[in-house]
């Protein structure tokens, strides 16, 4: 280990990689040097001067934040003159705070606040009087009171360098400076809020939790974000019941603390006011609120009628519903011998597990998006419909120098700092790409991103062309919901001789058509006039609305089971919360077949996870990464569906920007605020 | 005009940069020039030609004084009333101002005729009290000149106090109009640059420039040719010379005589330094206010360019030298080295981390050296007549003379070229001809408001850098500020306090806060309602800010504020206790 670097610090021998920054080299050995503006992925500030050290021989105090650890380098970070310095510059940032902790919404876990108390003066010299501003809205989701800002230059770096959105700006100079947003009086943007989240203090609040709460007033539940396919960990807060906020200040996740607006807020869905929170039963043509018991015997009878009489039931599986319950989903059709079960298709993952047989490795995960030297993104826009996959590209373009080509139909934010973008139709994205060869040949190891234009035999064109270059590559097939991977692996498509769905929709003979948190019919008719439609649903889709019984099931965010994101990766769901007269979809299933009196085995999540693990091919993950909150790729490419049975040509995107979300997104207050914003820098 | 129309020479503009950013200060004032002001149509139209976020376009608008979000009247009249100005009668000057034209500063007219706004120092401190007058500098306004003004008459060119004697640098300034280029090769230049080109190399440059001892007269002092031996010699990145024109610092006023009166010595000793480093694009950070001094440059650079003395292959030596002008927009933290560099990429004047150093890492990150006007005028001298002879002027380790900016209290305001080590006691007695008035002496800021202030007791030190540090002050810009018996030291430091908090960039949180605190205790103090402990908070205050921040702005902050305090201490606690002003003898405050 001759290479390291040897220093002391607070008279330990410790020792680092050349380049370390002493803040790095402290925390890794348990000292903290304070800082506000020295923030792990973003460029260096020094602006706070905060974490000021003493460096023996040096004639001034250094900031750590940018000072590397040097050979025999004597530092000392609790010496008088550093706990002086600390107190002074905490007093420089009170001057004109308004230390109005009491009605701030970072009261309790605010880094300002934390600073001053184990680092402040216990008194200030300030007596003037403060510079006042009064505080402004910028957009539905962001408020920002410039007096609370201490000018840390976090928010607009995080919206320049993380987002690639460069919303922000700071405006003026001197104590007059202040974070102006791109429109002047207002924002538009990703309305991401990575701003606020990164704020250490009150300057930045949100719209949706501002004024709610006091933070340690919430229970905080980590689970996985229920809108587009990426996978993100949200951190829910939670109170009485109630959720408040969601962020990943903890970093936990294969997210660390990325979220878009859906996984922040977008949680909203939970309390509209349209939310089913009863049983619906068709009772004179008229859908009214039956109770559990009558519904779940009507619909167990019916199945039963149909069943014995050898009808046809066709089965929709959702995107959204977990790997539990779709595999219990599965075995309920297996069950009553229905081989019509199918869910919507966003990305021809079929055919991509079929090109890629026999090959192991070949799926990357959103970390391999981070590292790999290259990324080709075909036919997708990333920063609308996967911005955590974006995200993870802009920040391996930023750290690592990593080559990025992107082939879509129109301009996309990636080509920003794409080394080639070039344009092209859906459907001939491919020929686009051939033209690529030589410069992918030479940038190393590469991952293919693409959308769900590229499906059947594009796609095997695509995989052959990308083995042709004799480059390392892996695959990402982009998926848009938060468990449409997992749908497709734990078999929800059309068993032998089975309809897909469209197919369902259009058979005429039809006698029970069971739609599992599905929306089907918002842009297709129901050929079967006399079809028995039961429909599980959070709210009065299009299809609930056609449905004989509704029945209100638990979202995401109220269920405990696992999800596999696009990409492969297995991640565990925590409930958050109950809301009142929904269930989970499993127990629906479980008490539906038992009405049957089916025995589809136990109906506990974590039992029918070990059978996935013990008969779903590629799912047998490590126990305790899921346990942990970790994600466990699935591995080697899963083969458990016959590829022939998910016909490529019913693949269909969500179409999805970063403000919609399918039926979740009609119904999230946020969302729809923002829709209705001024502006449309980023809208569609 | 229109944003439209605008565009093909917003092209031009940008294909003069290596990076469409650096554009950002000319795309703004090709618009503020030709449509008034800019407005938020025009920075969207910026951010589009120079593929830049309107939220950081809206910063740099923001950040220099000298851009107008808002149309302004047909006539701008900039009032100084920095520390110099002030000495000499400024504030009587803007009260007169806003009686007549019945505005405050940043106002308008109702017939929308004349805009008035105060402004820190134009350094022009030589005419002081002064004002500019769209791109005139207008002054000494007093009695007659001041009546002209407000009557609307035509001002006549001020004719101040100027060396015309040399031996280094001001014998050209005998011509008013300017030494143009036949003018300027007719007095024996551009020889040194035909030396330097076709007989030297850059290693022989070097040595004769760290033999001459030329130090870096910007303020700094660093010896020139040792700033140029840190450019690596092997990069394969470009080397830039960047010009520091961008005099700022209140109490001088050397460069502006230079651009204006022989800008050729400054583009010869251009060619000297970019042979030296090796460099072939040379940026000349003028400052904004500096516009009649900006467009003499500029005629010189072409006849430079018409004669062969600047573009490709210049004079047969295969070496090639472009030169590009860039004004700055009115910021003074933009003459710190690495905040000028930050400006001229198109950014907000914020001082950068050094490590690395421009020589290694400066402007778009190649090896860039920025040396000050005058620095670069002296070389022609050094290559000439050789080093010895430069180095005899000096002192044993400061070459040369200097331009002293002599202003305030004397009776003869002026620019004097004088040897490097000359006395203060001789400049103020006998170059400047004495305290006005026949008054006594009472304190002398010896190089530029930042330098902490002598007492009059303390003015028998010779002027060059290392004498000047040695007795706890700095020769800084050489912009001598003197005050005599009647000054308020208190009003002195509200002067200097104010200038502080309106430069600070704001980006190290001591310096953004400390100047604004600073400023306000002053401020309070000077309305007699000072309290027992401000004196020892200002010391600590200022302790506090003191090298804790990226660039030493802090520290120049720091210590008008201690040695004002500490060497006038019973006159501060005075005006503490009593309210009352020991120097004016005034009732409350010292205000006139």
């Amino acid at each position: 280990m001759s290479d390291l670097v040897k220093f002391t610090l607070d008279g330990r021998e410790l020792q680092a990689a050349p380049g370390t920054l002493v803040i790095d080299a402290a925390k890794k050995a348990g000292i903290e040097i304070p800082a506000f503006c020295y923030y792990e992925g973003l460029s260096l500030q020094a602006a706070c001067r905060m974490c000021l050290v003493e460096v023996k021989g040096a004639p001034k105090l250094l900031a750590a934040c940018t000072l590397p650890v040097a050979e025999n380098m004597v530092i000392e970070t609790e010496s008088p003159t550093v706990v002086d310095a600390r107190k002074f510059t905490l007093e420089f940032l009170l001057t004109n705070h308004p230390l109005d902790c009491p009605v701030c919404d970072k009261g309790g876990e605010c880094e300002l606040q934390d600073m001053v108390f184990r680092y402040g003066a216990g008194e200030s010299r300030f007596t003037e009087i403060k510079h006042h501003v009064d505080e402004k809205q910028w957009s539905p989701v962001v408020f920002f009171d410039a007096p609370r800002c201490i000018l840390c230059y976090r928010c607009v770096r995080i919206c320049d360098e993380g987002m690639g959105v460069k919303a922000l700006g700071v405006t003026n100079r001197g104590a007059y400076s202040e974070i102006t947003p791109n429109m002047g009086s207002h924002l538009e943007c990703d309305e991401c809020g990575a701003c606020i989240d990164i704020c250490p203090v009150g300057a930045l609040t949100s719209g949706i939790y501002r004024y709610q709460t006091r933070p340690w007033e919430m229970d905080h539940v980590g689970t996985i974000c229920t809108h587009c396919g990426d996978g993100c960990k949200t951190t829910l807060g939670v109170r009485n019941n109630e959720i408040i906020r969601g962020n990943n200040r903890d970093r936990s996740g294969i997210n660390g603390e990325f979220l878009c607006i859906k996984g922040r807020y977008a949680f909203d869905f939970i309390n509209h006011p349209d939310r089913l929170q009863s049983p619906l039963m068709r009772v004179n043509g008229k859908l009214e609120e039956v109770s559990w018991s009558k519904a779940l015997v009507a619909v167990a009878q019916k199945f039963s009628e149909i069943k014995a009489a050898s009808g046809k039931i066709g089965i929709i599986g959702s995107n959204r519903t977990s790997n539990e319950e779709n595999f219990y989903l599965r075995k309920f059709a297996q069950a009553i011998g229905t081989p019509h079960l199918d869910h919507r298709r966003t990305g021809d993952i079929a055919t991509l597990l079929d090109a890629l047989s026999g090959r192991a490795d070949a799926l990357a995960t959103a970390e391999d998006l981070y590292t790999a030297q290259s990324v080709l993104v075909v036919g997708a826009d990333l920063a609308q419909q996967h911005p955590f996959l974006a995200f993870q590209m802009r920040a391996n373009w930023r750290h690592h120098q990593s080559r990025t080509f992107v082939v879509t139909q129109g301009p996309v934010r990636e080509d920003a700092f794409a080394t080639r973008n070039l344009r092209a139709e859906p459907g001939q994205e491919i020929d686009a790409v051939t033209t690529l060869a030589d410069d992918l040949k030479s940038s190393g190891d590469l991952i293919v991103v693409f959308g769900d234009s590229i499906r059947g035999d594009s796609l095997r064109k695509l995989v052959s062309f990308i083995a042709s270059l004799g480059v390392p590559a892996k695959y990402i097939c982009l998926l848009d919901y938060s468990n449409s991977r997992g749908a497709f692996d734990m078999g929800l498509i059309p068993g032998d001789g089975g309809m897909s769905a469209p197919e369902m929709l259009a058979a005429s003979d039809l006698d029970a058509l069971w739609v599992v948190g599905a929306n089907p019919l918002a842009d297709a008719a129901l050929a079967s006039q006399n079809a028995f439609v039961v429909v599980q649903d959070l709210f009065l889709t299009e299809t609930a609305q056609r449905a004989d019984i509704v029945l209100p099931a638990a979202s995401a965010y109220e269920k405990t089971g696992t999800v596999t994101n696009t990409c492969g990766q297995v991640q565990r769901l925590s409930k958050a919360l109950n809301v009142m007269g929904a269930k989970p979809d499993l127990d629906i299933f479980h008490l539906i077949a038992r009405g049957m009196r089916l025995d589809l085995g136990p109906a506990q999540p974590d039992k029918i996870f070990s059978e996935i693990r013990a008969t779903v091919k590629g799912y047998d993950i490590p126990l305790p990464v899921i346990a942990t909150g970790g994600a466990a790729l699935t591995n080697p490419v899963n083969g458990n569906v016959p590829h022939a049975a998910a016909s490529a040509a019913l693949v269909r995107g969500s179409r999805d920007t970063l403000f919609t979300s399918g039926t979740l997104g009609r119904y999230s207050p946020i969302l729809s605020k923002v829709m209705e914003a001024p502006g449309g820098l980023y809208r569609k | 005009m229109t944003l439209e129309e605008l565009e093909p020479k917003a092209r031009e503009m940008i294909g003069r940069y290596e990076q469409p950013r650096a554009a950002a200060l000319p795309l703004l004032w090709l618009v503020q020039d030709n449509l008034g002001h800019i407005s938020s149509e025009a920075e969207f139209w910026i951010g589009k030609q120079l593929a830049m976020s309107v939220a950081h376009v809206r910063e740099l608008v923001s950040f220099y004084t000298m851009f107008r979000m808002k149309p302004a009247g047909r006539r701008e009249l900039r009032v100084c009333t920095s520390l110099p100005c002030q000495l000499r009668g400024a504030r009587d000057v803007l009260a007169r101002i806003e009686t007549h034209f019945k505005i405050r500063p940043g106002e308008t007219t109702p017939d929308g005729e004349l805009t008035l706004s105060e402004v820190e120092c134009l350094c022009a401190c030589e005419l002081a009290p002064m004002a500019q007058l769209d791109e005139h500098f207008i002054g000494p306004l007093d009695g007659d000149t001041l009546g002209l003004l407000l009557r609307g008459s035509r001002i006549p060119d001020p004719q101040p106090f100027l060396s015309t004697g040399g031996p280094v640098i001001s014998s050209r300034f005998r011509y008013p109009d300017g030494a143009w280029f036949e003018t300027y090769l007719a007095d024996g230049g551009y020889q040194s640059a035909g030396k330097a080109l076709l007989h030297m190399t850059p290693d022989q440059i070097i040595e004769q420039v760290s033999a001459a001892n030329l130090r870096g007269l910007g303020g700094a002092g660093f010896p020139a040719g040792r700033k140029w031996s840190f450019v690596p010699k092997s990069s394969p990145k470009p080397r830039y010379l960047v010009v520091n024109a961008d005099e700022g610092e209140p109490g001088t006023f050397k460069d502006r005589y230079i651009l204006e009166r022989d800008p050729h010595a400054l583009l010869e000793g251009m060619l000297i330094a970019a042979r030296a480093i090796g460099s072939h694009k040379a940026y000349v950070y003028i400052r904004g206010e500096y516009i009649r001094p900006a467009r003499r440059f500029a005629r010189a650079v072409e006849e430079a360019y018409a004669n062969g003395w600047l573009g490709k292959n210049i004079q047969g030596s295969s070496f090639d030298l472009d030169v590009v002008i860039h004004r700055g927009a009115g910021a003074y933290i933009c003459g710190e080295e690495t905040a000028l560099l930050t400006s001229l990429e198109g950014g907000k004047g914020f001082p950068r981390l050094k490590p690395p150093f421009p020589a290694i890492s400066g402007l778009f990150q190649s090896p860039t050296i920025v040396n000050n006007v005058e620095t670069l005028a002296c070389l022609p001298f050094i290559l000439r007549h050789g080093p010895e002879r430069f180095a005899a002027l000096g002192t044993l380790r400061q070459g040369g003379t200097r331009l002293f900016s002599v202003g305030g209290h004397v009776s003869r305001p002026g620019l004097y070229e004088a040897p490097a080590g000359v006395s203060l006691r001789e400049l103020i007695y006998n170059h400047a001809q004495g305290i006005r008035n026949g008054q006594r002496l009472k304190a002398v800021i010896p190089g530029g408001i930042s330098a902490k202030v002598l007492t009059a007791e303390e003015i028998d030190v010779a002027m060059d850098f290392d004498s000047l540090t040695a007795a706890g002050t700095m020769a800084g810009s050489a912009g001598v500020i003197v005050m005599d018996e009647s000054t308020c030291m208190l009003e002195a430091l509200l002067a200097a306090s104010r200038f502080f908090a309106h430069e600070s960039c704001g980006q190290c949180s001591p310096c953004r806060e400390g100047t604004g605190w600073i400023h306000r205790i002053v401020r309070r103090i000077w309305a007699g309602k000072g309290k027992p402990q401000d004196l020892d908070h200002l010391l600590a205050i200022a302790g506090d800010m003191e090298g804790k921040t990226i660039c030493v702005f802090a520290d120049a902050a720091a210590w008008p504020v201690q040695s004002y305090i500490t060497k006038f201490r019973s006159e501060f606690e005075e005006h503490v206790h009593t309210g009352r002003c020991p120097a004016s003898r005034e009732a409350v405050a010292c205000r006139p």
